[in-house]
C-alpha cells in the first residue's frame, strides 16, 4: 500500500532522518512505478545455474493483475516438458499450486512465500511482490551513491517494517538519471544472502522494465537467469477469471 | 683522524682501526655477544602452527586450541569413496558402501592404531532404536504420532498420505532440507510397495525382509552418501593433530594408503580431503621442486660474490656475520617477545637476503679503495666511512620503517614489524662489527702464506667501478630518462588499486591436489564443506540453544552437536507424558484383521499422485537423487514420461479386477506382520528412561565430548567452501548473530583480511611516514628526503599496477613483499643520495660507478635468493618467487635510473639545494 499523507507526516515528527527519507521514499517510488503497471502478461524463460551448470530451461506465461487494492498474480510453464501445465496463483499472501502431472491444486500455508520458486533462486514472494513495488513492506533509507553496473546509482536501504516481511532488509541501487532498478541485494540475519541484478530495460507504454535479470544466491553455489520474451502492459490477454483457483483447476 | 669527519665517521673510524689490529679480541666480542643472546634463543618459542597466525589473546584462538587439542573431530580425516566411475547407479551405490564397510575393516588393523583414534562408516542408530522418540521434538512427535496412529495398513497409508501432503506438498525447500532423510523413506516406502504387491498376488512375505524394508523407511540409511548415491563418506579420527608435525604425514600417508588399496580393490576409487590432509599435503609440497633451484641460486650467489671481490672467503667473511645476525635476532627476538611465529620465521629466512646488502657495500667499498691504490688498513677505514653512512641510515630507515609496523593492531603485523626491525639492526651492527677484523684475519694469512689474490681473479676480473657506464648515460640524457621511468610509473599506477587479494587459502596451495579437488567435490555432491567453524561450551543447554538457533541460519548446511542427545528436564516431562499417551493409544489398537481393497485402492491411487508431484518439485528443485528414487516408484522418467509398470499399476490391476484381493490371507498376514513389526519398533523407540551420556555411540562420545568430559563441541558445516573469502563474509556474519564464540581454522583466512585490507595498509603508510622523517633528519633536507623516498613510491605503484594485470594477488606469504620493499627500495636510494651528497653536483658518474655495482650486486643476490621459489609447485611460494623477485628489481631500476636522473635534473638543472640546513658548502 502507499504511504499515506497521514504517514508521511507522522514520520516528520518522529523521524529525524525525514528529509533523506522522503527523498528515498521518492526514489524507490519512482523506480517501483515500472513493477506497478496493471494487467501485465509476459512470457518468459527462466534458467537455474547449479556450481555454474545450467539446469533444464523453465519457460512460463505470466499474468498479474490489480485490483481493489490486491495484487493478483498467475504464472503457467510451458516448459519443460514434465512441468508444462503447472501453475502458481498468489493472491497476496494466499498461494496455491496446480501441478501439471496430475491436475491437482494444493492452497500453501502464507509461510510457504518465502520458499524457493520452482527450486528457482527466487522465492514466491520475489516473484509476486513486485506488483506492489519493493518498498510497500519496508522503510527506505538513503544510504549513499555508488557506481553499479558503470551507472551511477542511490544507494537505499530498505528496512523491514515487521517481522512478516521476506527479509530483514534490502538495499537497491537505482540509477540516477531514469530511476530504474539496478541491483537489489537481499539480507537475512545480518548478510547480503542473494542479489538481483537487472539489465536489458525496454520502454513498454512509457514505462522502463528490464528484460532480464538474474539472481544470484550467495548462501548456495547457485543463480537463475529470467528472460523476458514479451511483456505487455495493460494487456487484453489479462482477464480477471484467470486468478481464481476454478481456472487454475481447468488449466490443461 | 682527519678533522672534517662526522661524529659517527669518527666511530666507524676508530673502530675500523682497532677492529683490524685486534681482529682475535673483536671477533672475541662478537662471539661474546652471541653467548649472551643465546640464552634468548634458549627461551624462545617456535610457532609453526595456524594458531600463531590468529589473534595470541583472544577468545576464539583459545577455543581453537582446546578442541583441536580434546576432540578429535576437530583434525579429522575425510576419506571420499568414489563409485561414479560405475554407470549404474544401483551397482555404484551397493559397491560403495561396501567399499566404506571394507575401509572401516581395514582401519581396525593393529597397522593404524598409532593414527587412528576411531572411524564412523556408518550412524550408530541403536541409541535411537531405542529411544529415539525421547530425542525427537514435540512438533515431530505430533506429526509422528498422527502418522502412526493405526498401524493397520489403510489408515497407514491414508495418515503418510495425509503427512506428505502436509509436509511437502507445494514446499520444495523442505524437501531440499530433508532430502537425504526423504529419500530413504521413500525408498522404504518402494520397498514395502513391492511387499505388498507380492502380498496381493498371493505371496507370503518374509518375516526378516519386511523389517529391514521397515528399518529403512523408519531409520533411514546409516551411511553418510552424496546426493546422487554414488559417493560415500567415512569420517577417520586421527589420535594426532595437523600440529604434531613429526606424525602429520605418516598418518595421514598410512591412512591414505589403506583406503585406496581397498577401493582400488573394488574397482572404484577413494581420496582424502580436510584440513588435516591438506596440512599434510602444504607440508610435502612446500618444499617440492625447490631443491634444484635453490642449490642452483646459492652457487650463482656465492659464484657473483666470489667474482666481484674475488676472494675465495667472500662467503665466510660475509656468511660469519650473517648467521651471525640472524642469531642475535633470534636472540633478542626470544628476550623480548618470546616467539617466532611463520610469519616471523619467514621474515628470518629474508633476512639473509637484505644482510648480506650490508657485506656487500663494505666489501665493494673495500675492494674499490684497494682498486685504488690504498693500503689494507686505509681501504678497510674508508670502506667503513664512506658506505657506513649509507648504511647506517639504510638500515636506520629500514628497521624504523618495520619498527612502525607495531602500530597495527594486528599481533600478527606488529610482530613481524617487532622482528624486522630487530633484524636490520641486529645485521648491521654483526657486519660492522665483524666484517673489518674477518678481513684482518685474511689479510693477516695471506700474509703470512706470502700469497697475493688468486691467479684466476686476475684473468676473470670484474671492475669495482663496473656501473660506470650506467652512470654516463645518466648524465647524458637525465631527462629522457625520468621521463620514460615516470610514464612507466604512471601507466602502472592507474592499475595499482586494482591488485587483489587472494582470500581462499586453499587457492594457495599446488595446483591438483587431491584433497583441495575433494573439498569442492563434497560441497557439490554431499552438499557440505568439510571445514566449517565450531563452539565448544560445558553447558548443555547453551549447546542446546546455540544448536537450534544456528541451524536455521541460511548458510548453514548442518550442525552437529550433543544436543540432538540431550533432553532437558522439561522435555523429559513434556515427552515422556506424551509417550505414555502414544503408548497407551498403541495399547488400544489391534489388527483389523482384513484390509479394505477400496480403501487401500484409494490410498494407493492419492499415494502415487503425492508422489508425482513430490517428483515434479524435486525435478524443479534439481533434487536428482530424489528425482530418480521417486521415478523408481513411480515410473515417471526426467521427463514426466510415464516409461514403465510399477508396482502402483499392477496393485491398482490387481485391486480393481479383485475387490476382494485385501482379504486373502497374505494380505491379512503382511498387515498383521507390519502392524506387529511397526508395533514393537514404536514401543521400543518410545522409551522414557533417562539418557545419559554413557548410552551415547563411542564416536559421538569422541566426536562431540571433550576428553575430559567437561566441554562439548558444536560443528557447523556451511553450505560452501568457507575458505572463499565472500562466501565466509556471509558465513561468519551470519554465525555473529547468534554467537561470537565461533572458532576455526578458516578465520585465519580472515586475518589475512585484515591484516592487508585494514591493519596492513594503515601501518605501511605509516611506516613509509616514518621513513620520511627520518630521511628528513638524515639528510636535513626536505626537498631531498622527498627525492629519496620517490623511487620507492614508484616501485610500490609499478608493482602492484604489474600485480593487478597480471593477476597475481597479494597472499599470505607474498605480502612480505611490502615490508621487504620498504627497506631495500629505501636503501638503495639513500646509498645514492649520500654518496652523490659527498661527491657533489656533476657527479652522478661517480656516484653510480662507485654505489651501482654494489646495488647491482645486492639486488642480484636477493633475486637470486627469491627466484629459488619460483619452480615450487605450491602457488604461494611461486607467487612470492615472482612478486620480490619482480619488486627487487623495480627497486634498483627506480633508485639507480628514475632517482639518479631525477637527482640530476633538480640539483644540476633546477639548482635546487639539497645539503643539510646547517652545512650549506659548496
Amino acid at each position: 500500500m502507499k504511504k499515506t499523507l497521514l504517514g508521511i507526516l507522522l514520520l516528520t515528527v518522529f523521524s529525524l532522518g525525514f528529509l533523506a527519507a522522503q527523498t528515498a521514499q521518492e526514489i524507490v517510488d519512482k523506480a517501483d512505478a515500472a513493477f506497478q503497471a496493471d494487467r501485465v502478461y509476459s512470457t518468459s524463460r527462466m534458467t537455474v545455474y547449479k556450481s555454474g551448470e545450467a539446469q533444464p530451461v523453465q519457460e512460463m506465461e505470466s499474468y498479474t493483475m490489480e485490483k481493489g487494492g490486491k495484487t493478483y498474480s498467475l504464472s503457467i510453464y510451458t516448459a519443460p516438458r514434465r512441468m508444462k501445465g503447472t501453475a502458481n496463483l498468489m493472491i497476496e499472501d494466499d498461494l496455491w499450486v496446480r501441478f501439471g502431472s496430475t491436475g491437482r491444486t494444493r492452497k500453501l500455508s502464507s509461510s510457504a512465500k518465502k520458499n524457493s520458486a520452482g527450486g528457482t533462486d527466487f522465492s514466491y514472494a520475489d516473484m509476486g511482490d513486485g506488483g506492489q513495488g519493493l518498498s510497500e513492506k519496508y522503510i527506505p533509507r538513503l544510504a549513499g551513491e555508488e557506481t553499479i553496473e558503470g551507472e551511477q546509482c542511490f544507494e537505499i536501504e530498505l528496512l523491514a517494517q515487521n517481522s512478516d516481511t521476506p527479509y530483514e532488509k534490502m538495499v537497491v541501487f537505482i540509477t540516477k538519471d531514469n530511476y530504474r532498478y539496478i541491483k537489489i541485494d537481499y539480507f537475512e540475519s545480518n548478510a547480503n544472502v542473494k542479489s538481483m541484478t537487472f539489465y536489458d530495460y525496454k520502454t513498454v507504454n512509457g514505462t522502463d522494465y528490464p528484460f532480464r535479470y538474474i539472481m544470484e544466491n550467495h548462501t548456495k553455489p547457485s543463480k537463475t537467469e529470467v528472460v523476458v520474451d514479451i511483456f505487455e502492459i495493460d494487456s487484453s490477454r489479462v482477464k480477471d477469471r484467470f486468478f481464481t483457483t476454478g481456472y487454475l483447476e481447468s488449466i490443461r | 683522524m682527519n678533522q672534517s669527519q662526522n661524529f659517527r665517521e669518527k666511530v666507524l673510524s676508530r673502530w675500523a682501526g682497532w677492529s683490524i689490529e685486534n681482529w682475535g679480541k673483536a671477533l672475541l666480542i662478537a662471539l661474546a655477544i652471541t653467548v649472551l643472546l643465546g640464552f634468548g634463543i634458549s627461551r624462545l618459542r617456535m610457532e609453526m602452527t595456524f594458531y600463531s597466525m590468529l589473534p595470541d589473546k583472544s577468545n576464539q584462538v583459545r577455543d581453537l586450541k582446546n578442541i583441536v587439542e580434546n576432540f578429535s573431530y576437530a583434525s579429522a580425516v575425510l576419506v571420499v569413496v568414489d563409485g561414479r566411475s560405475i554407470d549404474d547407479p544401483v551397482e555404484a551405490e551397493k559397491t560403495v558402501k561396501q567399499t566404506i564397510d571394507a575401509i572401516t575393516l581395514e582401519y581396525s588393523n593393529d597397522l593404524y592404531n598409532p593414527y587412528i583414534a576411531s572411524v564412523i562408516g556408518k550412524v550408530d542408530m541403536n541409541l535411537f532404536k531405542e529411544h529415539g522418540l525421547m530425542l525427537t521434538k514435540m512438533d515431530d512427535l505430533e506429526r509422528l504420532k498422527r502418522s502412526y496412529s493405526d498401524l493397520n495398513l489403510v489408515p497407514l497409508l491414508k495418515h503418510i498420505n495425509d503427512d506428505f501432503e502436509a509436509e511437502y506438498s507445494g514446499n520444495s525447500d523442505k524437501l531440499a532440507d530433508e532430502e537425504t532423510q526423504a529419500v530413504s523413506q521413500f525408498r522404504g516406502l518402494g520397498e514395502l510397495l513391492k511387499l505388498i504387491e507380492q502380498a496381493a498376488e498371493g505371496q507370503e512375505v518374509s518375516d526378516s525382509k519386511l523389517d529391514e524394508v521397515l528399518d529403512s523407511y523408519m531409520f533411514g540409511d546409516p551411511y553418510i552418501m552424496s546426493n546422487d548415491n554414488r559417493m560415500g563418506l567415512i569420517i577417520v579420527q586421527p589420535t594426532f593433530t595437523m600440529n604434531d608435525i613429526q606424525i602429520l604425514q605418516p598418518g595421514v600417508d598410512t591412512i591414505e594408503i589403506g583406503a585406496k588399496k581397498i577401493a582400488f580393490r573394488a574397482g572404484i576409487k577413494a581420496g582424502l580431503t580436510g584440513i588435516t590432509t591438506v596440512g599434510r599435503d602444504e607440508m610435502v609440497t612446500s618444499g617440492q621442486g625447490l631443491a634444484v633451484s635453490s642449490i642452483l641460486s646459492l652457487l650463482l650467489i656465492l659464484g657473483l660474490l666470489v667474482l666481484v671481490f674475488r676472494m675465495f672467503s667472500v662467503p665466510i667473511i660475509s656468511g660469519i656475520p650473517l648467521i651471525t645476525g640472524i642469531l642475535w635476532t633470534v636472540g633478542l627476538s626470544g628476550f623480548i617477545i618470546h616467539r617466532l611465529n611463520i610469519m616471523t620465521a619467514m621474515y628470518i629466512v629474508a633476512l639473509l637476503g637484505l644482510g648480506i646488502d650490508y657485506a656487500i657495500h663494505l666489501l665493494s667499498g673495500y675492494i674499490q679503495e684497494r682498486d685504488g691504490g690504498s693500503d689494507f688498513k686505509t681501504a678497510v677505514e674508508q670502506s667503513l666511512i664512506k658506505s657506513g653512512a649509507g648504511i647506517i641510515t639504510g638500515a636506520l630507515t629500514t628497521s624504523a620503517a618495520f619498527f612502525a609496523l607495531t602500530i597495527a593492531k594486528s599481533g600478527l603485523i606488529k610482530e613481524l614489524g617487532f622482528v624486522a626491525g630487530l633484524g636490520i639492526l641486529s645485521e648491521l651492527a654483526a657486519m660492522l662489527i665483524m666484517i673489518p677484523p674477518l678481513l684482518a684475519y685474511r689479510e693477516h694469512r695471506l700474509i703470512k702464506k706470502g700469497k697475493k689474490d688468486h691467479r684466476i681473479f686476475s684473468k676473470i676480473k670484474i671492475k669495482s667501478d663496473a656501473a660506470s657506464g650506467i652512470g654516463k648515460l645518466l648524465v647524458k640524457a637525465p631527462l629522457l630518462i625520468a621521463i620514460v621511468m615516470s610514464l612507466i610509473i604512471i601507466s602502472f599506477s592507474f592499475k595499482a588499486g586494482d591488485v587483489s587479494i587472494q582470500d581462499n587459502l586453499l587457492e594457495m596451495e599446488a595446483k591438483g591436489l587431491e584433497s583441495v579437488h575433494l573439498n569442492d567435490v563434497m560441497i557439490k555432491e554431499f552438499g557440505m564443506a568439510p571445514d566449517g567453524l565450531m563452539i565448544i561450551s560445558s553447558d548443555l543447554d547453551e549447546v542446546k540453544e546455540l544448536s537450534d538457533k544456528l541451524d536455521k541460519l541460511s548458510s548453514v548446511k548442518s550442525v552437529e552437536s550433543i544436543s540432538d542427545f540431550y533432553v532437558t528436564e522439561n522435555e523429559y516431562a513434556e515427552r515422556g507424558s506424551f509417550l505414555q499417551h502414544f503408548v497407551s493409544e498403541l495399547d488400544d489398537g489391534a489388527p483389523s484383521g482384513t484390509v479394505d481393497s477400496e480403501g487401500l485402492l484409494d490410498e494407493l491411487y492419492r499415494l502415487e499422485t503425492n508422489l508425482m508431484e513430490m517428483g515434479d518439485l524435486a525435478y524443479l528443485g534439481n533434487m536428482d537423487r530424489l528425482v530418480h528414487t521417486l521415478g523408481d516408484i513411480t515410473g515417471i522418467d526426467e521427463d514426466g514420461v510415464k516409461t514403465r509398470e510399477t508396482s502402483f499399476d499392477r496393485l491398482f490391476t490387481i485391486l480393481e479386477e479383485n475387490p476382494n484381493a485385501g482379504t486373502s490371507g497374505s494380505m491379512e498376514n503382511l498387515q498383521n506382520a507390519i502392524y506387529n513389526n511397526m508395533d514393537q519398533k514404536l514401543r521400543t523407540m518410545s522409551s522414557t528412561g533417562k539418557i545419559s551420556l554413557d548410552m551415547l555411540p563411542t564416536n559421538i562420545k569422541d566426536s562431540l565430548i571433550s576428553r575430559d568430559g567437561k566441554s562439548f563441541l558444536i560443528s557447523i558445516s556451511p553450505t560452501q567452501s568457507p575458505w572463499e573469502g565472500e562466501y565466509r563474509d556471509i558465513f561468519t556474519s551470519q554465525m555473529n548473530t547468534v554467537t561470537d564464540k565461533g572458532t576455526g581454522m578458516i578465520l585465519v583466512a580472515d586475518q589475512m583480511n585484515i591484516m592487508a585490507r585494514q591493519d596492513g595498509r594503515t601501518a605501511s603508510i605509516f611506516a613509509v611516514f616514518v621513513v620520511f622523517l627520518i630521511l628528513v633528519a638524515d639528510f636535513r633536507n626536505i626537498k631531498l628526503a622527498l627525492i629519496t623516498i620517490l623511487p620507492l613510491m614508484g616501485s610500490f605503484l609499478t608493482l602492484f599496477g604489474i600485480m593487478a594485470v597480471t593477476g597475481i594477488k597479494f597472499d599470505f606469504v607474498n605480502i612480505i613483499v611490502v615490508p621487504l620493499l620498504i627497506g631495500i627500495g629505501i636503501d638503495d636510494a639513500v646509498h645514492i643520495s649520500h654518496r652523490y651528497l659527498r661527491e657533489g653536483k656533476g657527479k652522478m658518474d661517480l656516484v653510480i660507478a662507485r654505489t651501482g655495482t654494489a646495488l647491482l650486486m645486492t639486488t642480484l643476490t636477493t633475486v637470486f635468493g627469491f627466484a629459488s621459489f619460483i619452480p615450487s609447485i605450491m602457488r604461494a611460494m611461486r607467487s612470492t618467487g615472482i612478486v620480490l623477485s619482480l619488486a627487487m628489481a623495480i627497486a634498483f631500476l627506480y633508485s639507480v635510473f628514475f632517482h639518479s636522473a631525477v637527482l640530476i635534473i633538480v640539483t644540476e638543472k633546477l639548482g635546487w639545494n639539497i645539503k643539510p640546513w646547517r652545512r650549506r658548502i659548496k
